[in-house]
Order: structure tokens, then C-alpha cells, then sequence
């Protein structure tokens, strides 16, 4: 049974569907080496979207990012790493590099019937960061969207597949904003990939972003003649 | 049936004798006597063990204290699982009291999730009930319940109070007259042996020609293994608050006489003991 389009209704993900965006969504990050790929449990078959990157992360923040358009805002999710200080800069200004492992997992839940996204970062040596540190390098403007957006918290959970804590990013209105969305590209016979959709409105409230090109991946012909 | 409602209240009021030891590399003042507890099984650690925490602070210094963790035979234990599963999981089939150690240094942060406060614990709890709400309606039961309502359910599992719990939980666990049952059945299935932390899916009570589906329908779907006899024996249990309920049970009726107050039904598979 394919998901229903009618009227009010939401617009159900069902898993099989899910599976099939992440499969197109890899596919187009492999060809722009955006680094996600799917990851298979060996036990039930299940799996999810991952992805890990690396930033170095200046834990001396500088101050006002200047808001750029949107191509560069990728850039300035982060706070950049300046030049190395030479010593006449140095003195009285402290500041600390690290590298941070950045983790995304987008798992399907069942109960919800909604993709979900699980995030972390450690320090190289293994150290957790902290939600308010993993915050502290979110440019402000994202941090503000958080209050509007259509999720309520961001807490910590148990992975479900990999047992270790993860932050989560609550799906409980996810079905309110993507039905909306979703309702007008069809009407304009548009071809969204629901993950694609999803993932750029969540992502960079937690420091992910989606390059552009994902906006032009159209689900391949077989998947069309579900949704009619 | 009065049976029913019995078996609510044994569910309600099941106890764990426990015995708390502090972590030996803890630092101490003086000697730290071991302090022991009836743990009540549908409730969760952090949540229960005030006193615990107050026993072995008085005997260390403020300083060598952090935040509280529990470990058993090595194994950190997860508060936000609730205690009898826990302990169906990891100890059942060992003498009792249940030993715990109990750590305040080097959190496990690759293990165990914070619980900074009582409000971390209602916020898991009320999230619980939420999605076991999902599945059983569609969320409809739970999202026309008012504040107070979702107070009183955590209000009740945090005073033990049997009544005031049951007074809104009773709404969850009813289901339109034209149905059968719930839509689907929230459960989840625990094997220590396994990186996967639990087996969780959608899983229907009636079947489409009508018949109810029992537990070892819904086991032979989400968890074969823990039901096909190897050589001829049966080497698992299948255990949920301390018993092993017959594989023909109607899992409805599980649903709605044995879940956990977060509504759900935290299933076990042990090994089975060899005497």
C-alpha cells in the first residue's frame, strides 16, 4: 500500500519508501563526494544514513559571523579556524584547537513513521562533547531556529541499533511541515526526495548542511507511479 | 475479571531485594556499609535511589563525588530501562538480593545516558508513553489527554500510587468497540547477548481473518530465534516482570495487563539455566 495523498492526510513514509530516498540520496552523494552512505545491521537487515566529518574547531569563537547568502552559509555554520597567531598577536588571547568528530545517522522510526536524526561529536581522544558544546560552534541564526522549528527538543536517547547515546532531534511535528511541503511540489508535478526535503530543513540546526545540488535529485521513474 | 485487576496490582507493586555496594576505588572517609533496598520493578534507578545516593555520600568527600552510576558484574546499568527489566535481563536466574555497585566517578559516557535530574527521568518516561500512544491509536488517546492528565501518570509512578496511575492510564488501554484491539502493539525485545539494544516493530494484535495473535506469534515475527528449539530443546526464556507467560497468550491481552506504565511491553530472552 503506497503512501496516500488525499485531502488533509498526512503524507506517510512508509520504510520501504525511506529505504528507497536513502538509496537515491547516497547515490547522489557519492557522485558530489558529500560523504553519506548506508549503513546495514547485520542481524535484521535494517540500517540507516550515516555520515562523519571532521572539523577543526577553534574554541575561541570569533565574534559576528556576517550572514552570507546561502552557498556560504555552509561555511559559516561553523566558526572557522583563523590563521595561526604569530606571537605579537598572541599575547593576552587564548585560544585552543581541536579536532571534532561530527556523526549523523538519519534512522527510520517505525512508531512515528518519520525519519529521525541522531547526532554526536567527540574529541579525537574519545570525549564526548557536551549539547552545549556542540552548540557553541552553531551560528546563532540556526540556534534561533531551533525555537521555530517543527520539533520540540533535542535530547539525549539510546541509538537504537547501536546502543550508545546519541542526541536526537524530537520528530513529533516532522509530519506537519514535510505534508505541507510535500502537498505543494505535487501539486506542481514537482519530484521531491522526502529525505532531501527533510534533511535540509533539520540538518543545519545542528550543524549539518546540505549542499545544493541535492535539490535537483528527482526520484527515478519507478518510484512516480506510486505516488499518483 | 477480578483476575485481571489482580494482576494489574501484582505488576504494580513487584519488588527486587537489592543490595548497593559502593565501587571499592571509590575514595572514602571511612568504611562504606553496604545499603540495601526493595527495588519496586516498574520503576527506574535515578528515580529510587535518593537514599542510596545520601548513604554513601555521608562517607565521602564532596569533591570525589559526581554523578551517580550503577554497574552489575561489570556491566553498566541503563536507568532509563526500567529496574525489573533489568534485572529479568541480567540477573534473574542469580541468588538474591541483587548486588549493585554503585560508581560517582568516571561516568561511562559511551554506555549510560546523563540523568542530571528528576526531570530527565519524566521527560523519558512521558516520551515512552507518547510513542506506546503512537502505535496503540495514532496518538489520539494521549494528544486530547490535558497537562494534568500526563502530570498525574508520572506523579503516580513516582509516589507508587497504584490509583492515581490507573485512574488515566486506564484511557490508554481501551480501544473503540468496532476494533479488537490496539493498532499495534508497543514492545520491545531485550537479549543481553546482542550490540542491538532492543527489537522493536510494528506488530498487529488481530490478524485479518480476526484471531488474536499471541506472544509467540508476535516472538516467531520479531524474534525467531528466541522460540525454534535447538536440538530439540529450548535453550531461551521469554521473560517479562519475572515470569515466563505462555506462548498462547493473546498478546492484547499482554499489552494491556502486562506492560511497564510507560505502556510498553519490555520482553526478555535469557539464557535458560541448566541445574
Amino acid at each position: 500500500v503506497s503512501c496516500s495523498m488525499a485531502g488533509e492526510e498526512d503524507f506517510l513514509l512508509e520504510e520501504k519508501r525511506f529505504k528507497q530516498y536513502c538509496e537515491d540520496f547516497v547515490k547522489h552523494s557519492q557522485q558530489i563526494g558529500d560523504g553519506w552512505e548506508w549503513r546495514t545491521s547485520k542481524d535484521l537487515g535494517d540500517g540507516y544514513l550515516s555520515k562523519t566529518h571532521f572539523q577543526v574547531r577553534n574554541r575561541h569563537i570569533p565574534p559576528d559571523l556576517e550572514e552570507k547568502n546561502n552557498d556560504n552559509a555552509e561555511q559559516m555554520l561553523f566558526a572557522h579556524v583563523e590563521e595561526p597567531l604569530d606571537d605579537s598577536e598572541a599575547a593576552g588571547v587564548r585560544s585552543t584547537e581541536e579536532v571534532v568528530r561530527y556523526e549523523y545517522h538519519v534512522l527510520f522510526s517505525s512508531s512515528y513513521q518519520v525519519p529521525v536524526l541522531y547526532f554526536r561529536a567527540c574529541c579525537l581522544d574519545g570525549r564526548p562533547l557536551t549539547l552545549d558544546e556542540i552548540w557553541g560552534s552553531v551560528h546563532a541564526s540556526y540556534q534561533a531556529r531551533l525555537q521555530e522549528g517543527p520539533w520540540d527538543t533535542i535530547t539525549q536517547q539510546e541509538h537504537p541499533i547501536l546502543g550508545q547515546p546519541f542526541f536526537v532531534l524530537h520528530p513529533c511535528r516532522t509530519n506537519e511541515f514535510i505534508s505541507a511541503v510535500l502537498r505543494g511540489s505535487q501539486e506542481h508535478h514537482r519530484h521531491t526526495n522526502y529525505i532531501t526535503l527533510w534533511l535540509s530543513t533539520v540538518g543545519p540546526v545542528v550543524g549539518l548542511n546540505l549542499p545544493l545540488s541535492y535539490a535537483k535529485l528527482a526520484p527515478e521513474q519507478s518510484r512516480d507511479t506510486d505516488v499518483a | 475479571m477480578t483476575d485481571d485487576k489482580d494482576v494489574l496490582r501484582d505488576v504494580w507493586f513487584g519488588r527486587i531485594p537489592t543490595c548497593f555496594t559502593l565501587y571499592q576505588d571509590e575514595i572514602t572517609e571511612r568504611e562504606a556499609e553496604p545499603y540495601y533496598l526493595l527495588l519496586p520493578r516498574i520503576s527506574y534507578l535515578t528515580l529510587v535511589t535518593d537514599k542510596v545516593k545520601k548513604h554513601f555520600q555521608k562517607v565521602m568527600r564532596q569533591e570525589e563525588v559526581s554523578e551517580i552510576w550503577f554497574e552489575y558484574e561489570g556491566t553498566p546499568l541503563k536507568w532509563h530501562y526500567p529496574i525489573g527489566l533489568l534485572f529479568d535481563l541480567h540477573a534473574s536466574n542469580t541468588a538474591l538480593p541483587w548486588s549493585i555497585t554503585v560508581h560517582f566517578k568516571n561516568f561511562p559516557e559511551k554506555d549510560l545516558l546523563h540523568c542530571h535530574s528528576k526531570d530527565v527521568i519524566e521527560a523519558h518516561f512521558m516520551a515512552c508513553i507518547k510513542e506506546a500512544d503512537a502505535l496503540k491509536h495514532k496518538s489520539q488517546v494521549i494528544n486530547e489527554m490535558q497537562k494534568k492528565d500526563h502530570k498525574q501518570l508520572w506523579m503516580g509512578l513516582q509516589n507508587d500510587k497504584f490509583e492515581q496511575f490507573w485512574a488515566i492510564n486506564r484511557k490508554l488501554m481501551e480501544y473503540p468497540p468496532e476494533d479488537n484491539g490496539f493498532r499495534y502493539i508497543p514492545f520491545r525485545i531485550y537479549q543481553a547477548t546482542t550490540e542491538r539494544p532492543f527489537i522493536q516493530k510494528l506488530f498487529r494484535p488481530i490478524a485479518s481473518g480476526g484471531q488474536l495473535h499471541t506472544l509467540g506469534d508476535l516472538l516467531k515475527d520479531a524474534c525467531p530465534s528466541a522460540i525454534s528449539p535447538e536440538d530439540g530443546e529450548q535453550k531461551t526464556q521469554v521473560m517479562i516482570h519475572g515470569i515466563e507467560p505462555m506462548l498462547e497468550t493473546p498478546i492484547q491481552w499482554l499489552s494491556e495487563h502486562m506492560s511497564y506504565p510507560d505502556n510498553f511491553l519490555h520482553i526478555s530472552i535469557i539464557p535458560r539455566p541448566t541445574d
